[in-house]
């Protein structure tokens, strides 16, 4: 138990020092990507010389990163997270409205891919037929070998929720790990003995499958979390679906600075509590299986 | 004779039942028409409801629908029409405009319309902090914008110096309530915003008290409601559009608009030539980051013409538009019905001649390639914005045109903001393809473009003085355009202004895209045209079916 607060201390330790680094890391790399302090305001001929010099004052506020980042996390640790430079919002604003239908995306994709992945999988380990897992690994490769913005064409094309597009882009990475897993899981001597002595199926899964399976399993849907953030900026650009990915497109094309770095640790930070979590429950039952 | 009267009765009386069972049937398909809901998209996100600060197309879109202004530039006619200004008179020396307002007219949320309201609005506008768009374009000499209240229906407002085309300003002035709690979401045009979805959609309601009626009488607008779906994504759009998800597209590229040709040709819109132009230009920035033997080449309008007559426009046109495009002849496209000038000639395509003025300016052809006088080979890059196809593929085809020529042309695309750093920063680039959205008609809304010592002279801004005789010309013009009321003296002005760039090339005008739009069969009353808002400019008088 003793050990397992350290664990937890460690991971948030390490977390609070991930996620300040990745705002700083994005801070920079937004600050020197060609275009930062431009506004294409500018360019509107109707803007006398005095506002366009306030658009281009108003870029160069943000030029020392150093500065912006200090003083970005001092306004954070207030509550506040800035405004938005190209939407003319305050950010946490923008983010309270986008976050809901982000989360929803993601639930019902990843829910989906493991559903169908471990269906398949399951069903592969039981079975133990070539020509099904000739006919999976290809729907699989397939799936993989298609880019996320394919997928998320094929969606807007076809009319299909952009949930369905996530979870065809996850499902592949996940099938295939957790199918590899549990063929090898099956073939052990103690589920073949337990076979042998004509336990049921559901017996042997959820007595001796699922315990020995489950710490690799949860370390995968902590990555997958990650798979489907990542995937779900084309899906959301793609199919105008007006959620955190297609606001960090936005952002991303814009320049915008207080933007990206809020989004960029929300990520992180919604990324490292996935890992972090399958890490401590994985652990948690790796100790009781011990 | 008799007889005659009889059948005379009778066929008047045919022509009557005829009359009345017309207008019966209009009358009722109209009452049927009226009410329902008109959905379209916006292609970003409106960034204010505040009808003063808008500085983007969306939140321009809303200020149409929902502002109540004093004077609207009819979109079809191309004429100023009195709104809820009965009628205005601009004093002699054009500091001065006198409004005489409509009585009886309420806001959205009941409070009363008065000249109070206008005083208000153009104190907030005026307000240097606010660096609005719209109040800028008021701006044309230092000191303060005065606002006289005479009673509840007069106002008179004084400029501190004159303001050329200064009525037709007011077609961007949404008026705003000095009274009303609501602040600028009370309005005073046909819609008002009900709900807002951010990222999704804008749902404006019809207003219950907005003042205008049809010619029967009848309360406007038509419709209940317009639906604003936020969709950056033009493909979405499309698909939207074919499934019956939306009634409108606004302004459809060449591409989409075959398309749709093809299997629904009645839904969609060819206005003709736009007020959009398609330019190249060189960058002739004298501290520009560009070897200085290229700079040369680029100064010299010898050359810069010799590269027009190289590019074959009808092909940009063809290829590119897929003939809904056509070649620009100068500034303003013919579509400007009073500002372009109309004695300007044609482009002319015709390789053979070019390389003879570029002989003439010591250029020569040595196996292939064009070299300069000192030996150089005539390469540079053309930039361009990446994603804008058409942009891409115009190039793409002057880079084959100039090859012909020996020149070699290197395409670049960049995202938008890298490209803008370039232009109007680091000046980093030999060559751009941009294009000029031109939403007005007057020369004068292009001082900052026009005029050399503006930061938008984009082949050479921000000049101290002018760097050539001929921009100096431009200089004069301009002023002298901007300085009179006088709208003869300010049109022979501008034609000089057109027939100077035409002749120095510092923009190379490629093309004109026409004004390509969809409007489903649902839609009635639609009539697309080539200003801005194309389609949807008298939605007060639209009415849609089926819903």
């Amino acid at each position: 138990m003793h050990s397992l607060r350290w664990k937890i201390a460690g991971h948030a330790l390490s977390l609070l020092a991930t996620v300040l680094l990745g705002g700083l890391l994005s801070a920079t790399l937004v600050r020197l990507a060609p275009g930062f302090d431009t506004d294409e305001r500018v360019l509107d001929p109707h803007l006398n010389a005095a506002s366009v010099q306030a658009l281009e004052n108003a870029r160069h506020r943000d030029d020392n990163i150093f500065y912006f980042y200090c003083s970005y996390l001092s306004r954070a640790a207030h509550g506040d997270l800035g405004n938005s430079v190209a939407l003319g919002q305050p950010v946490r604003v923008l983010l309270r409205e986008r976050i809901p239908l982000t989360v929803r995306l993601l639930g019902i994709g990843l829910g989906l891919s493991w559903i169908l992945a471990s269906t398949l999988a399951l069903t592969a380990a039981w079975l133990r037929l070539s020509i099904y897992d000739a006919m999976t690994t290809v729907v699989s490769g397939g799936l993989l070998c298609l880019p996320a913005a394919v997928l998320a064409l094929l969606s807007v094309l076809w009319n299909v929720p952009g949930s369905i597009a996530i979870a065809l882009i996850v499902f592949p990475h996940t099938y295939r790990y957790a199918r590899n897993l549990l063929v090898k899981v099956y073939s052990r001597p103690h589920i073949l003995a337990a076979r042998a002595r004509g336990l049921g199926e559901a017996r042997i899964l959820f007595w001796h499958v699922v315990p020995t399976v489950m710490p690799q399993m949860l370390a995968l849907a902590g990555v997958s979390v990650s798979m489907a953030i990542g995937a779900a900026i084309p899906v959301e650009a793609l199919c105008g679906l007006p959620g955190i990915g297609e606001l960090a497109w936005q952002a991303a094309l814009a320049r915008d600075l207080p933007l990206l770095v809020n989004i960029t640790v929300l990520v992180t930070l919604v990324t490292l509590l996935a890992n972090s979590s399958a890490d401590v429950i994985g652990s948690m039952f790796r100790r009781q299986e011990a | 004779m008799r007889l005659r009267n009889c059948s005379g009765n009778i066929a008047r009386l045919r022509n009557a039942a005829a009359v009345a069972v017309i207008c019966v049937g209009a009358m009722a398909g109209l009452a049927a028409a009226q009410g329902g809901q008109l959905r379209f998209c916006l292609h970003n996100e409106p960034k204010t409801f505040n009808p003063q600060q808008v500085d983007d197309d969306a939140a321009a879109s809303i200020r149409y629908l929902t502002g109540g202004v004093l004077i609207r530039l009819n979109r079809q006619t191309q004429r100023l029409e009195a709104e809820l200004a009965e009628s205005w008179k601009i004093s002699k020396d054009g500091r001065e405009i006198s409004f005489k307002l409509r009585s009886g007219i309420t806001f959205s949320d009941g409070t009363p319309f008065t000249a109070e309201d206008v005083a208000y609005t153009m104190q907030q506008l005026m307000d240097p902090a606010l660096h609005s768009p719209t109040g800028d374009s008021f701006r044309s000499g230092t000191g303060k914008v005065e606002a006289r209240v005479i009673s509840p229906t007069q106002i008179s407002i004084q400029f501190p110096a004159e303001v050329a085309g200064l009525d037709r300003l007011f077609d961007q002035v949404a008026i705003l309530s000095q009274n009303s709690p609501k602040k600028e979401m009370a309005v005073l045009g046909p819609f008002m915003v009900a709900d807002y979805k951010p990222g999704a959609t804008v749902l404006l309601q019809r207003n219950p008290n907005y003042w205008k009626k049809d010619e029967q009488g009848r309360r406007l607008p038509y419709l209940d409601s317009i639906l604003l779906n936020i969709q950056t994504n033009h493909d979405v759009e499309m698909l939207q559009f074919k499934r019956g998800e939306l009634d409108l597209i606004n302004t459809l590229d060449s591409e989409y608009f075959d398309k749709l040709a093809a299997t629904s040709p009645q839904v969609v819109h060819d206005a003709g030539p736009s007020l959009d132009s398609e330019q190249l230009w060189f960058n002739e920035v004298a501290k520009a980051p560009i070897p200085p033997y290229k700079r040369e080449w680029f100064r010299s309008a010898d050359f810069r013409r010799a590269i027009s007559e190289s590019i074959n426009r009808e092909d940009l046109s063809r290829i590119v538009y897929h003939g809904h495009a056509q070649p620009a002849m100068g500034p303003f496209s013919p579509a400007n019905k009073f500002w372009f000038n109309a004695s300007l000639k044609p482009p002319v395509y015709s390789p053979d001649a070019a390389l003879k003025a570029l002989a003439a300016d010591g250029f020569r052809l040595e196996n292939g390639t064009l070299k300069d006088k000192s030996g150089n080979a005539v390469e540079f890059s053309i930039i361009t914005n990446a994603g804008n196809k058409a942009r891409e593929r115009m190039a793409v085809l002057i880079q084959d045109d100039l090859q012909k020529i020996g020149i070699h042309v290197n395409v670049v695309t960049l995202d938008f903001p890298s490209l803008i750093e370039r232009m109007t920063q680091s000046f980093d680039y030999d060559a751009i393809i941009l294009g000029l959205t031109n939403v007005d008609l007057d020369p004068n809304e292009e001082m900052n473009v026009w005029l050399s010592s503006a930061a938008n002279h984009q082949w050479n801004p921000q000049q101290k003085t002018p760097e050539t005789d001929w921009e100096a010309e431009i200089d004069r013009f301009m002023r002298a355009q901007a300085s009179s009321s006088d709208p003869k003296k300010r049109k022979a002005a501008f034609d000089r202004v057109q027939e100077i760039v035409v002749e120095e090339q510092p923009f190379i005008f490629l093309i004109n895209k026409n004004a390509l739009s969809a409007v489903s069969a649902r839609v009635h009353g639609a009539a697309p045209v080539i200003l801005s808002p194309q389609t949807f400019w008298n939605a007060e008088r639209l009415t849609v079916s089926g819903n």
